[in-house]
């Protein structure tokens, strides 16, 4: 309850100046940052500069990045949106850990002298972020629980888009029944587990006198591929600032072993996927040779319906434990996925695979029947064997990458 | 290390009653199934018997599960009727073999292996917990080792353990048996191959086509074209509320005329005898094109929601007591769930566009060796401390019609389970002394002697039953074999001078496709009746059915193909009843997925059940 | 002793052939039957172990109406738990992660008649909604270590100590297992893909008594039962339900689907040139433009 305190004596301080900032929480992994943090950073890039057109402000994005070497990815961060970068070099913070990243974080969120160096005008009215953003992945969903729950606001998890606006709320106890202006509130939507319907959650200080209590920052997890990072722009500018952890407490959580296992199909970061059905079936072995040459030259993964999952058809062994497994289905039992470019060759597109592909920007598909559901969830439709197909495509994708390719040189 | 007394190998019906025999002799046993649940390896055509016999005593199920059997144990119907089908084309003829289903029985049961043998689980494994002991699923015992007077127990999953004697209730590919070297494969000369399928059909309706009372039931068995040319048949058995159809070949006989096993089923499918037997109207999903794409999911769900509502309330309505709906409260009478059931139907032909139509409901394809006793019996069925009973040991019975081992494996197993006991008491584990006694117990069997000698009783009964058939409409060359036969003297004369000659050298003239095929025909085409089949029957391809079973992927084979080239690998391109071999070059390549674990490529292959919870999971068996 | 709690979840049953939607495309949650979510069904499994191979005795908690009792009862026979809480009560309806969590702290705090806790287990996410941050904020609010993604672990007993193999995947780089220690009390959420790791004969056939014992005892769930309200928990009303959460659900709508409506161009392939605009497409998009 220290902190409820803290913001009483603050009273008389303007909202806009207690809570600022876009706070969003990086990831990084051997020397990497995590591509989900780059499309934070995007977001929240185009969300600032939308919110300090209207509100007339000047907010920041910040980037927050703990680690125990990490001052070399400051400046990417920078160029990929951040207006300031606040890291934390220690050894205890070489590998995330959820206990000391917890705290670290939240005395990062809650330092008010820190921020000085990113807007010396506001360091003394500074209390806390007015949003955070984390990545909903296996580190991020569960940091993010933590750090909200100890800077006791809300959060609305696997988010897949965010709208900033000033909204009339009336809720029986937010509100106790009135109607009441919230500014500059982060709409956060969230699909739900179907996939069909969007929650907007949005969180909102208690306004009833009775409960009254102010909740920043809004906090969210995002979904990793569901925004765009910005394009990379080293002319950007931006302050990097160290910031020196308390690490009072040695942590309780030691790590004894790490050990990467064989990475699995990532659909999420592929551009292109190309994948089959059941009309392989005249000639299996053959069709799928000719698949995975197409995909090879295009640099695509290449995916399966479920029904070939069941392993159907014969095909030899290798093929068969390399392509015939469930972790390549798409659809409702297997990945849902958004590539820019999704080539389906040989199925039809029963609803399920078609509820795992139909967010693809653009789709091609390669199928004798015309009748099949697929065709309407292509943008281009190919009549024809895929015996006969791919190897024009093959053949003609080579003769245009050739031209390409002599014309650059 | 941890040590126990008797590890029994594998929980099927025979292991079982190991279990349970042994704890009732108040000794500790812990039984070890590779199967993730008691009963989804186990396979059965579909009769367990008991059995009496004048030369011997028979332990029978009820013996060691108690007398309650019939009453609590989950079996599917008590078989009344017993009939061939010679079958040529649509003309069907058809005897009534009853008496032979009589003979010596004390009752028959269709049963469900995954329904019964869960239940033998549940008491043995209550007996055998007194006692200490108890049954571990999802264990596969790799290896057996002998060091210092030790036994010691190998597995993929738990540490080694050690015990004083093993039970090899492992089956016919019992890998225990291959383990001590106690016997070799059994080659394809010595077993049957036989492949099922399990039809869903409402309770009421079975017993309405099939002319039974409540919780009775008939088996039919057929014989003719429906063979393909191949020695062996067809058999329909009634469950519950199921039917159990399948066929049963020599397997040489499929080696030297290869088929594909779900050939021979499909052959019985569209037989116009079984096709009727089998029909049920099925609900079929309607085409919702003139919905928007996002809908289609959710109606798709909500559609596969009011079939499933359908027909559970469906087959509940044609169930006994109608299954319990008007006892729940959730129905107040008949008419109630009759109307509701129709509201329904109405609603997906109206709304959803689904059509009702006369099909059949396939739910699970199997397939499975079996030990022909006559010919693969073990002379010596021990090994060092290891007793090996059941399939394991190549015991079951097969003449004819007559094909039986589940009531086999159970009297080996208190066989077995004496001769173990006895061993613990007097702390004496030596092969002389266990293994020598387990033999002279197994010799005392009744069914050891019908694998050795013709039983004369059944085949005069057999005769006795077709001598009024005129067979020489037929086949004038029978005539004069069958008045013979007819003649008492001549024919105990016979049948002394064919148990003289020994089964080795007769079988090939009783188990010809004469027999099997010829004169079935024969019969059909001029005695028979013609039969008419109102549909036909959607026969799901072989990708379907195996897309239906259950699988636990074990990402290594458990099988290697000891020649790519041989040609009996060859022919099991045809053979493997899920297709798991196919040509790639010159050489034969193993997809072992799709494995249900049969055997039947076994005698080329390195052979393996898979680890502990791995593989196929049927769910009737 | 070793003092073992689950937090679990009673969830719709997602499953084809029971799940039912409205026309609006909602769930509908009269249509489909409440199930102990499978989630929590391995949380259970893994305080199971616990039980099978160090002995402990488990709690048994949910927050929920009282029709959660089912899922409670379903933990039993899955854990043999020797007491099941419901906390239970209007004041919580509504409630967002954080007040949840809140009363889930004051729920476990008060298992075994408030004695101290080694681990509690919950399950990876619920699948009707909750994505996960529960476990993590009912650990924070507790003072407990989180351990996300438990795939695998052994309790040192006497040390106190628990070593734990944790599954990391983060978007496009290699998956990470991580072996790490902590000492007790600890708050794990299971990966999904935990399987109890039974690695003996004595165990296997503990793990037998104990299931069946679990059986046995669901059949008189009741008698195990404790139903606590707010006051019970000692909660403070503005901390929990409505009125304790931070968050609200502002609106539900239907994603739009601008992009099914994608017009088809057909395209027939026998003229190799009609396929020219295709490839080009292709390319364009295979070169990263």
């Amino acid at each position: 309850m220290k902190m409820s305190n803290s913001i009483n004596q603050e009273i008389g301080t303007r909202r806009d100046e207690k809570y600022r900032h876009i706070y969003v929480v990086i990831e990084h992994f051997e020397g990497q940052v995590v591509p989900v943090s780059l499309e934070m950073l995007g977001e929240a890039r185009r969300l600032m500069d939308d919110f300090n057109q209207k509100y007339q402000l000047r907010e920041k994005v910040v980037a927050v990045l703990l680690g125990s070497d990490v001052r070399k990815l400051c400046d990417e961060l920078v160029t990929y949106g951040a207006d300031a970068v606040i890291y934390a070099n220690h050894d205890e913070l070489k590998y995330p850990r959820n206990d000391i990243d917890t705290r670290v974080i939240v005395q990062i969120a809650m330092d008010a002298k820190i921020t000085k160096e990113i807007e010396p005008e506001y360091a003394g009215t500074f209390v806390k972020p007015r949003y955070m953003f984390f990545a909903a992945d296996n580190i991020g969903r569960h940091l993010s629980s933590t750090v909200l729950a100890d800077l006791e606001s809300g959060l609305a998890s696997d988010i897949n888009k965010l709208v900033i606006s000033d909204l009339d709320i009336r809720h029986e106890h937010k509100t106790k029944g009135q109607t009441v202006r919230y500014e500059k509130i982060l709409e956060m939507y969230r699909p739900d587990f179907s996939g069909f319907l969007w929650t907007t959650i949005l969180c909102l200080d208690n306004k009833n006198p009775e409960i009254q209590r102010e909740y920043h920052p809004q906090g969210c997890s995002i979904i990793p591929g569901a925004f765009k990072p910005i394009d990379k722009d080293d002319s950007r500018d931006g302050t990097v600032v160290e910031y020196s952890p308390k690490i009072d407490q040695e942590p309780k959580i030691k790590i004894i072993k790490r050990s990467v296992i064989e990475k699995t199909i990532d659909y999420e970061t592929c551009k292109i996927v190309v994948s089959m059905g059941r009309g392989i079936k005249d000639n299996p072995e053959q069709n799928i040779k000719l698949i995975e040459e197409f995909a090879e030259l295009l640099g695509a993964e290449i995916g399966i319906t479920l029904p070939l999952s069941k392993k159907p058809y014969q095909v030899s062994q290798s093929m068969d434990s390399k392509y015939m497994s469930p972790d390549r289905v798409i659809g409702t039992s297997g990945s849902k996925i958004s590539p820019t470019l999704y080539v389906a060759i040989g199925l039809s597109g029963a609803v399920q695979h078609i509820a795992g592909m139909k967010e693809s920007e653009i789709v091609i598909s390669i199928n004798i029947d015309e009748n099949s559901p697929i065709v309407d969830e292509s943008d281009i439709f190919i009549k024809g064997r895929m015996e006969d197909v791919i190897p024009k495509l093959v053949e003609k994708i080579k003769d245009q990458m050739q031209a390409i390719s002599v014309r650059s040189t | 290390m941890e040590q126990f007394d008797v590890a029994i190998v594998g929980g099927g019906s025979a292991g079982l009653s190991a279990l349970k025999k042994l704890s009732d002799l108040n000794k500790s046993a812990i039984l070890i199934e590779a199967g993730d649940k008691i009963g989804t390896k186990n396979v059965s055509g579909g009769i367990l018997y008991s059995k009496n016999d004048p030369t011997g005593r028979i332990f029978n199920v009820e013996d060691v599960f108690g007398e309650d059997f019939e009453s609590s144990a989950p079996i599917e119907r008590l078989i009344k009727k017993y009939y061939l089908h010679a079958t040529s084309g649509n003309k069907i003829f058809t005897m009534d073999l009853t008496p032979l289903h009589e003979y010596k029985t004390n009752f028959g049961f269709s049963v469900l292996l995954n329904r019964l043998n869960p239940w033998f689980a549940e008491r043995a494994s209550e007996s055998a917990e007194k006692q200490g002991g108890g049954i571990i699923t999802g264990v596969h015992v790799s290896d057996i080792q002998w060091i210092e007077n030790k036994t010691i127990v190998r597995t993929n999953e738990l540490e080694d353990f050690q015990v004083k004697s093993i039970i090899a209730a492992d089956g016919i590919n019992s890998e225990v048996a291959e383990i001590t070297s106690a016997r070799s494969k059994f080659n394809p000369e010595e077993v049957y191959f036989g492949v099922k399928v399990i039809i869903k059909l409402p309770e009421k309706i079975i017993e309405e086509r099939f002319h039974l009372d409540s919780s009775e039931g008939s088996a039919h068995l057929l014989a003719g074209d429906i063979t393909l040319n191949h020695v062996g048949g067809g058999f329909l058995y009634t469950n519950r509320e199921t039917l159990s159809l399948g066929a049963v070949y020599h397997y040489n006989s499929l080696l030297s005329n290869p088929v594909a096993p779900a050939q021979l089923v499909d052959e019985l499918i569209k037989n116009p005898l079984v096709s009727e037997y089998i029909k049920d109207e099925v609900p079929t999903r309607g085409e919702n094109d003139d919905l928007s794409k996002e809908d289609q999911l959710k109606v798709q769900l909500s559609v596969s929601k009011l079939i499933k509502t359908y027909n559970d309330l469906r087959y509940k309505y044609f169930s006994k007591n109608n299954g319990g709906l008007i006892e729940s409260g959730r129905f107040n009478n008949t008419e109630e769930i009759k109307s509701r059931i129709d509201s329904i139907k109405q609603d997906l032909t109206e709304k959803y566009g689904t059509k009702f139509v006369n099909n059949y409901v396939e739910l699970e394809y199997s397939a499975k060796l079996i030990p022909d006793g006559k010919r693969c019996v073990m002379k010596r069925p021990y090994y060092n401390n290891v007793l090996f009973i059941g399939d394991a040991a190549g015991r079951g019975i097969f003449i004819g019609p007559k094909i039986e081992g589940i009531n086999v494996g159970i009297d080996d197993a208190v066989r077995a389970s004496i001769a173990v006991s006895r061993s613990i008491e007097k702390n004496n584990f030596d092969s002389d002394y266990l293994g020598n006694y387990f033999q002279s117990m197994i010799n005392e069997s009744p069914y050891t002697r019908q694998m050795i000698k013709i039983d004369e009783g059944y085949l005069s009964l057999f005769l006795d039953l077709v001598k009024d058939i005129s067979f020489s409409s037929a086949n004038p060359g029978f005539e004069f074999g069958l008045r013979m036969m007819k003649n008492k003297r001549f024919r105990e004369t016979a049948l002394r001078l064919a148990n003289i000659l020994g089964y080795k050298r007769i079988l090939p003239i009783i188990e010809s496709e004469r027999a099997y095929v010829k004169v079935p025909m024969q019969l059909a085409d001029k005695l028979g009746k013609v039969v008419t089949s109102s549909y036909t029957p959607e026969i799901p391809a072989l990708s379907e059915r195996i897309a239906k079973l259950q699988y636990n992927d074990d990402t290594e084979p458990h099988i290697t193909v000891n020649d790519k080239r041989s040609e009996f690998m060859k022919k099991l391109i045809l053979l493997c009843p899920t297709k798991c071999y196919s040509l790639e070059g010159k050489d034969v390549m193993l997809q072992h997925e799709g494995c249900v674990e049969c055997g039947t490529c076994s005698i080329g292959t390195r052979w393996r059940h898979p680890k502990g919870e791995k593989g196929i999971r049927y769910r009737y068996g | 002793m070793l003092n073992v709690g689950v937090i679990i979840k009673l969830e719709p049953d997602f499953s084809e052939g029971n799940v039912s939607y409205n026309s609006d495309g909602t769930l509908n949650r009269a249509e489909t039957k409440n199930i102990l979510g499978p989630h929590s069904a391995i949380a259970c499994n893994a305080a199971f172990y616990c039980k099978v191979k160090y002995g402990a005795r488990i709690s048994i908690g949910t927050m929920g109406p009282p029709i959660a009792e089912s899922a409670l009862k379903q933990a039993q026979v899955l854990t043999d738990a020797e007491e099941l809480n419901l906390y239970s009560d209007r004041l919580f309806a509504g409630a967002d992660t954080l007040a949840t969590a809140e009363v889930l702290k004051n729920g476990v705090e008060k298992m075994f008649g408030a004695d101290k806790m080694d681990i509690v287990f919950s399950g990876h996410r619920a699948s009707d909604g909750e994505t996960g941050q529960t476990g993590p904020q009912t650990a924070w609010k507790l003072g407990y270590t989180f351990l996300g993604n438990v795939m695998d672990f052994d309790i040192d007993l006497d040390r106190k100590v628990i070593v734990a193999k944790r599954l990391i995947s983060l978007q496009g780089m290699d998956t990470i297992i991580e072996e790490i220690e902590c000492p007790l009390p600890v708050f794990i959420t299971i990966d999904p893909s935990y399987k109890s790791a039974f690695s003996t004969v004595s165990q296997r056939l503990g793990a037998n008594k104990y299931s069946k014992q679990g059986r046995k005892k669901s059949e008189n769930y009741a008698q195990f039962l404790k139903t606590y309200d707010s006051q019970k928990l000692d909660l403070d009303p503005k901390l929990v339900g409505l009125p304790g959460s931070p968050t609200i659900v502002y609106r539900v709508e239907r994603i739009p689907r601008a992009k099914t409506n994608r017009k088809t161009a057909i395209i027939d392939p026998s003229n190799p040139d009609n396929l020219t605009p295709v490839v080009t497409k292709i390319i364009e998009i295979a070169r990263g433009k």
